[in-house]
C-alpha cells in the first residue's frame, strides 16, 4: 500500500553463470532493435563526441589531436565558459526551488479538491506539455518584449520595468519564468505521491492536535520525501540541460548582453556558429561529469532527509 | 551447440535486416534517370524569396534536365542551418554567403574553386573586376557576387520634415558628423530617436575607420584598428545615447539588420544605417516614403565602399556542380532573371543588366539606383576581403556594445575587450 515511489536499488546481482547465458540469445534477439538504437545513436556518439573533445574539429575538416588544449582553455583562458557557467548556476539555484515550490503547493491545492479535479489537472499539466516547444518560448518572446502584454500589466500597476528579454538584469528572470509556469510534470508525480499517503496518519495527527502546518511538516513532507527527491534529481538534470528557452528568447544569442547565455548555449554557439566542435564537445563532457557529480551528492545528502516507509525509521 | 549457432544467425539477420534499412534511409533522394535535382539556399526576407523563386522557376524553364529545390530563413538561423546541414554531409549546393562568412566557409574547404568554371559555365565578363573581387581569395575564384551595394541612411522624410531636418539627397551632397549628430537631436525633440544606435554593427565601424584612414583589417588579415579607435567611436555614439538621439539599449540590442528587429521599421527611431540592399526592404516594411541619404564624413572621404551585399558560392561536397554553377551564371547574367530580382540583393551585379533594370526601374528599384548614381562619385572601391575569424569579430563586436549601452563596462573597457578577442579570433 505505501510503497515508495523510489526503492533503494538493490545490490547488483551475481554474474550470472556461463552455462545459463546460452540460452539468453533469445533476449538479445528481441532486444536489438533497442540495442542497436543505444549503440548507434547513444554510445556511439558520445564516445565520438569524447575522441572529439580531444581534438580542434571544426565541423568540416578532419580532426587534428591537441591533447587537453581544450579543456585548458575552458577552465584558464575562456571568460564567457566562466561566465556562462555562473547564469546556469543562477538559472539552476533559482528555478528548481521554484518550480518544485510551486508544483507541491498546486499539487496540494488539487489533492484536496472534490469537483473538476482531473479538470485542473490536466489545465496545469498542459504547459509541460506543449513546455519544449520553439512556439511557446516565442508567445513568451512577444509577452516579455519592450511594449509586450508582461510589460504593459506591469505599467499598469507602476512597475515600469520594460520589456525583459531586452533587459540584462531581466532577461533571464524571462527565461527563469517559462521553466517555472512548466511545473506539471513534477505536480502530477507529486499528486501521486500524495495520494498514497494514508488518510490514517492525518487523522492520528489530527486527534493529537496538530495544526495544518504541523501535519505538513510531520506527515506530508516525510512521507513525500522520497518523491520530493526524485522531483530534485529529475528537475536539476533538466535545468542544467534546458537550452530551448534560453535559445529562442535571445535569439540564439544569449543576449542582451551574455545575461541568458546558459551553459548550453554557449555550447551550442561554439560547436555551431564558431566552428569549435571540439571545444564544444569538451564543455559537454564537462556538464556530463558536473550533473554526474551533483546528482551524486543529492542522493548521499538524500538520506539526512528522506524517509523510505517500512525502514521502521 | 546447433541451437546456438541457429540463434547466433538470426541475430546477424535482424542487424542486418536493420543496418539495410538505414543505409537505404540514408540513400534516399536519388533522381530519376535524366534530371538533376539541386538545392540553392539564402537568407533574406519575403520580397527577396519571391523573385528568387521566380527567377528559379525562369531557370528551371530554361533547363529541363535541372530541378531546383530551394530554402531560405533569416540571417542567424540561415547560417545555423547552412553549417548543420553541410557538416551532416547534407550541403545545399547553391549557398549564398557575406563578407563574414565567405572566408569562413572558404578557409575550412566548404567551397568549391570557381575558376575552372569561369569562362565556361560561369560567365563573370558583365562584373566590373573590383567588385568581382569580393568573391576572389588568395586569386581564386570561390564565390561571385549577387549584387552591388553601400551604406546609406534609410530614413523616414516626414519624420525629418517635422523636425526641419533636410538629409543631404543630390548628386555629390553629404553632410558632417556635427550636422547629422544635431540634425538627430532635432528628431529627437520630436519624440522619436533620431535613429538607431549605430554602435552596435563593426559595418557602420568600417565607414568611420575608413575616413580616419584606416581600416578594420590588414592586407595579410590582422586586425586594423586599436582599441584606442573603437573607444572614439563608442564615445561618438554614446554622446549621442546620452541626448536620446538614437535608440535606447533595449531596442539596440535586438539589431540583426533584419526588418522586424529594425528600430526604424518598430518606429523607435526617424532612421537607420544600412546597405542599400535593404532599401526595398524597408519600403515594403516600413513604408512607401522611405529614403536613403549618404552617411556623414567629415573629410573628402566618405568612407562608404561598393560591395557585393551576397555572394553566391557553390560547396564542395555538392554532386551537382555543373548544375550549381549554370544557375549561379544564371542568376547573376541572364536578363529575364535580371528583371525578376531586380535590387533585391543590391544592384545587379552585371553592368548590363543594371542599366537595363535602372533604366525601367520603379518604386523601389528606382529608389535604390537613385540613391546609388547619387553617391557613384564619393564611394570608393570594396575596402578588401574579411579574414576568416572575421563572423567571430563582429559577434564579439556587437555583444561589447551590449555591455556598454547597459552601463555594465565604460567604453574604453569594452573597446579594449573588443580588441583582446578579436586578436584571439584571427589568430586561430
Amino acid at each position: 500500500m505505501t510503497q515508495a515511489v523510489l526503492d533503494r536499488p538493490r545490490a547488483p546481482e551475481r554474474a550470472v553463470p556461463r552455462r545459463r547465458r546460452a540460452g539468453q540469445g533469445p533476449g538479445y534477439l528481441f532486444l536489438s532493435p533497442w540495442l542497436l538504437g543505444v549503440l548507434v545513436l547513444t554510445i556511439g556518439p558520445m564516445a565520438a563526441s569524447l575522441y572529439l573533445s580531444f581534438t580542434d574539429y571544426d565541423l568540416f575538416d578532419a580532426p587534428h589531436w591537441v591533447g587537453l588544449d581544450n579543456y585548458v582553455t575552458m577552465f584558464t583562458r575562456d571568460d564567457r565558459f566562466w561566465h556562462a557557467a555562473g547564469v546556469t548556476a543562477r538559472y539552476v539555484g533559482l528555478s528548481v526551488p521554484l518550480k518544485l515550490g510551486l508544483a507541491l503547493v498546486v499539487a496540494m491545492l488539487l489533492n484536496r479538491a472534490r469537483r473538476g479535479a482531473g479538470l485542473y489537472r490536466s489545465a496545469f499539466y498542459a504547459p509541460s506539455l506543449l513546455g519544449a516547444s520553439v512556439s511557446l518560448a516565442l508567445v513568451w518572446r512577444a509577452m516579455f518584449s519592450t511594449g509586450g502584454t508582461a510589460d504593459r500589466v506591469l505599467a499598469a500597476f507602476g512597475l515600469d520595468t520594460g520589456g525583459w528579454v531586452d533587459q540584462p538584469q531581466f532577461a533571464l528572470l524571462a527565461v527563469i519564468a517559462l521553466a517555472v509556469w512548466q511545473f506539471g510534470a513534477p505536480m502530477v508525480i507529486f499528486l501521486a505521491g500524495l495520494k498514497q499517503i494514508p488518510k490514517e496518519l492525518y487523522e492520528a495527527a489530527e486527534l493529537d492536535g496538530a495544526g495544518a502546518l504541523r501535519r505538513f511538516r510531520s506527515v506530508t513532507l516525510p512521507m513525500l520525501s522520497p518523491v520530493l527527491l526524485f522531483n530534485l534529481v529529475l528537475e536539476t538534470i533538466h535545468a542544467f540541460q534546458s537550452f530551448t528557452g534560453a535559445f529562442v528568447v535571445s535569439s540564439g544569442r544569449g543576449g542582451p548582453s551574455d545575461s541568458t547565455l546558459l551553459y548550453t548555449l554557449y555550447l551550442y554557439q561554439r560547436g555551431f556558429t564558431d566552428f569549435r566542435m571540439g571545444f564544444a564537445s569538451a564543455m559537454a563532457w564537462v556538464l556530463l561529469v558536473v550533473i554526474g557529480v551533483l546528482t551524486a551528492l543529492l542522493f548521499r545528502g538524500s538520506r539526512r532527509f528522506v524517509f523510505y516507509a517500512g525502514e521502521g525509521r | 551447440m546447433n541451437g546456438r549457432f541457429g540463434v547466433r544467425a538470426g541475430l546477424v539477420a535482424v542487424v542486418a535486416v536493420t543496418l539495410a534499412g538505414l543505409v537505404t534511409g540514408c540513400g534516399g533522394g536519388g533522381d530519376a534517370a535524366g534530371s538533376t535535382t539541386i538545392r540553392f539556399v539564402w537568407w533574406g526576407n519575403e520580397d527577396r524569396a519571391k523573385v528568387t523563386k521566380a527567377a528559379v522557376d525562369l531557370f528551371m524553364k530554361d533547363n529541363p534536365g535541372i530541378t531546383v529545390q530551394t530554402e531560405y530563413a533569416a540571417y542567424d538561423a540561415y547560417f545555423q542551418k547552412l553549417s548543420t546541414q553541410v557538416a551532416g554531409g547534407a550541403s545545399p549546393d547553391l549557398v549564398q554567403l557575406d563578407r563574414a562568412t565567405l572566408g569562413e566557409y572558404q578557409h575550412r574547404h566548404v567551397l568549391e574553386d570557381l575558376s575552372p568554371y569561369v569562362g565556361k559555365t560561369v560567365d563573370v565578363t558583365g562584373i566590373a573586376p573590383a567588385l568581382l573581387a569580393g568573391g576572389q581569395i588568395e586569386g581564386k575564384q570561390y564565390a561571385v557576387p549577387g549584387g552591388q551595394t553601400t551604406q546609406m541612411l534609410a530614413y523616414d522624410p516626414a519624420v525629418f520634415a517635422k523636425a526641419g531636418v533636410t538629409p543631404p539627397s543630390g548628386p555629390g551632397q553629404s553632410w558632417t558628423w556635427a550636422q547629422f549628430g544635431e540634425g538627430l537631436r532635432k528628431v529627437a525633440a520630436t519624440g522619436v530617436a533620431g535613429t538607431t544606435d549605430f554602435g552596435w554593427a563593426i559595418d557602420w565601424f568600417e565607414v568611420w575607420l575608413h575616413q580616419q584612414g584606416k581600416q578594420l583589417y590588414t592586407g595579410d588579415g590582422k586586425l586594423g584598428f586599436t582599441a584606442a579607435d573603437l573607444t572614439r567611436f563608442w564615445t561618438l555614439t554614446g554622446d549621442l545615447r546620452a541626448a536620446k538621439a538614437v535608440t535606447a539599449p533595449e531596442v539596440t540590442t535586438k539589431m540583426d539588420g533584419s526588418m522586424p528587429n529594425s528600430g526604424l521599421v518598430t518606429k523607435h527611431a526617424g532612421s537607420e544605417i544600412n546597405y542599400d540592399s535593404s532599401l526595398s526592404a524597408y519600403l515594403s516594411s516600413y513604408g512607401p516614403g522611405v529614403k536613403a541619404a549618404p552617411l556623414p564624413a567629415d573629410g573628402t572621404t566618405s568612407g562608404m565602399a561598393a560591395m557585393p551585399p551576397v555572394t553566391f558560392a557553390v560547396a564542395q561536397r555538392s554532386a551537382h556542380k555543373e548544375a550549381a554553377a549554370k544557375l549561379l551564371s544564371f542568376l547573376v547574367n541572364d536578363p529575364g532573371a535580371g528583371k525578376l530580382l531586380g535590387v533585391a540583393r543590391g544592384l545587379p551585379p552585371n553592368t548590363a543588366i543594371r542599366e537595363q533594370v535602372c533604366g525601367a526601374a520603379q518604386a523601389a528599384t528606382k529608389a535604390v539606383c537613385d540613391y546609388e548614381k547619387s553617391v557613384a562619385g564619393r564611394i570608393g572601391p570594396a575596402t578588401g576581403l574579411w579574414p576568416t575569424g572575421s563572423a567571430a569579430v563582429k559577434r564579439d563586436f556587437q555583444r561589447g556594445y551590449d555591455d556598454v549601452i547597459f552601463g555594465r563596462t565604460s567604453a574604453a573597457d569594452g573597446a579594449a575587450r573588443v580588441v583582446q578577442t578579436a586578436q584571439q579570433s584571427l589568430g586561430s
